[in-house]
């Protein structure tokens, strides 16, 4: 599903990935894990299209994302789930209403809405607080918000940076679960984090980076 | 509500004063269009009024027979330069005199059939033929004079008078596009950096929706339909201003020109008018507005 082949990214000066190649398969549940500034996020970031790499290639279900125009970028980014790191919410919508645009976003009519977003915002525990603003809400809320707006469009991949960063140990057990969950259903997650007490206890597949190169690949 | 149209009007709820600002630029600029677009209209049916109505008068001889003022009727009648050639007999121009003069019997009275001259009315094509078509009728063996009509002066005051009306409708018309190009074009602009200041405090969310898959159509449609509304609004209370002010004005333009048509009498044709002025002012101001955001939106891409 997904292929990086020798894939270099600096920013400037610094090289934030090295010569990196791995895969991952669908269905597979894979941490990329490393100190700060090891080049997680600019993983992620590849797989979105958000950057093109400097050198080598990043295929997702088989297109090389660097050969995506820009105008049709979003036909690949409607079949990723992200969850990020800062949340990335909207600050003028209400929790429901921020679930709700990723569904527009993807073109699901109105009328599937309601039903979709009260079952995505149960399974993150926030149904209760569907009317609040983001304001309102703690960081570990935010981080369930921005997982129940990438689950409610059922995509192909989950892309998740951080997302229990900012969660207490239970919401983060939580979290993990959802995410194994989900996988379970068929979906592929791939997860940017550095706490290794989850990855350890999740047991899963782990692709570790140390200075933009890969330290290893293993199944932990 | 479509979610579309729900995001604009959330967006022009949160920042009203630019809203206003937008939509009171508008309707200046529409405000001027309208009027211009009725100056034209009025100074159009002006011209026409006096283009159409009997110009020429010739005043037959006594002596003229009745197949003489045949011939020359049918003459004048042949002759494409000429329209609408109206014989008045001598018994007719009396009647014409004691209908003008119906307010003072006595006049009437005094005169008999036989002072008043039979005379050829017509009126011309086009003022331009006045000259050449008068001293040819003044030719002709059987009329006495040829004058205008009398209001109007002589021929040269009539010539000079609907040359003065084209002027003025020709100038009207060249500085109100003119004006109303520069309306146009502030609006415009004042359009373009509304939304540009919409879509920088809707930045963030700019950034998310592209991240989460959004298709640009969908990014730029509530900033486009925002717009509209913007247009529309401003479009809609430029015009309504306009057919207040007429509204009110009217009894005293009805007074003051008279049979000159300058507005339509009937109230049907009136809102016609003023229908067609606001089809056309939308179709301008939906697409100022269409064309506005487009260049809003691909900027604010270009310096992302």
């Amino acid at each position: 599903m997904i292929k990086f082949r020798n894939v270099t990214k600096t920013y400037g000066e610094v090289v934030a990935l090295k010569n990196i190649s791995f895969e991952i398969d669908k269905g597979e549940f894979v941490f990329i894990t490393g100190p700060s500034g090891s080049g997680k996020t600019t993983i992620l970031k590849l797989i979105l299209g958000e950057i093109v790499p400097d050198a080598g290639e990043v295929w997702f279900n088989n297109i090389n994302i660097a050969k995506v125009p820009a105008k049709d970028l979003f036909k690949l980014r409607q079949k990723i789930g992200c969850v990020f790191q800062d949340y990335k919410v909207i600050a003028q919508k209400t929790v429901e209403e921020n679930v709700e645009i990723g569904l527009a976003v993807v073109g699901i009519t109105e009328d599937k809405w309601t039903e979709r977003v009260e079952k995505a915002l149960k399974l993150v525990s926030l149904y209760a607080r569907r009317s609040f603003f983001p304001a309102q809400l703690s960081g570990g809320e935010l981080q369930r918000v921005s997982l129940a707006r990438a689950l409610v469009i059922n995509p192909d991949l989950i892309l998740a940076d951080e997302p229990t960063g900012n969660l207490d140990w239970d919401t983060a057990d939580e979290i993990m679960g959802l995410l194994t969950k989900v996988n379970k259903e068929g979906k592929t997650v791939v997860i940017a984090m550095h706490n290794k007490e989850i990855i350890a206890k999740m047991k899963k597949k782990v692709i570790k980076l140390t200075g933009g190169k890969m330290a290893s690949e293993k199944i932990i | 509500m479509n979610f579309h149209l729900k995001s604009a009007l959330n967006s022009v709820k949160r920042s009203p004063f630019q809203a206003l600002a937008a939509v009171f630029v508008l309707m200046i600029t529409f405000f001027v269009g309208t009027v211009l677009a009725v100056l034209i209209y009025s100074s159009s049916k002006m011209i026409s009024y006096f283009e159409t109505r009997p110009q020429v008068i010739a005043f037959l001889k006594n002596e003229a027979t009745s197949q003489a003022i045949a011939a020359l009727e049918h003459k004048l009648a042949a002759d494409l330069r000429v329209k609408e050639v109206r014989y008045v007999s001598k018994e007719e121009a009396l009647s014409i005199y004691k209908k003008v003069t119906s307010d003072n019997p006595l006049l009437g009275e005094l005169v008999s059939p036989s002072i008043f001259p039979a005379s050829l009315e017509f009126s011309l094509v086009d003022l331009t033929h006045a000259s050449k078509v008068i001293s040819e009728v003044k030719e002709e063996a059987i009329v006495d004079s040829v004058g205008f009509t009398a209001s109007l002066g002589g021929e040269r005051t009539l010539q000079d008078v609907v040359e003065k009306l084209r002027g003025i409708a020709r100038d009207l018309k060249i500085g109100g596009i003119i004006f109303v190009g520069l309306l146009i074009g502030t609006s415009f602009l004042v359009l373009v950096v509304t939304l540009g200041l919409r879509i920088a405090t809707r930045k963030e969310e700019i950034e998310i929706l592209d991240l989460i898959g959004a298709k640009p159509a969908f990014i730029r449609n509530p900033i486009m339909i925002e717009s509209v509304f913007y247009s529309l609004i401003g479009v809609f209370l430029g015009w309504i201003l306009t057919f207040i002010i007429v509204l009110y004005i009217t009894p005293w333009t009805v007074a003051y020109f008279g049979p000159i048509p300058i507005l339509p009498k009937e109230p049907l044709k009136l809102v016609g008018l003023f229908g067609f002025i606001f089809a056309v002012e939308a179709f301008i101001g939906v697409s100022l507005a269409i064309i506005g955001s487009f260049i809003a939106f691909s900027r604010a891409r270009r310096l992302r």
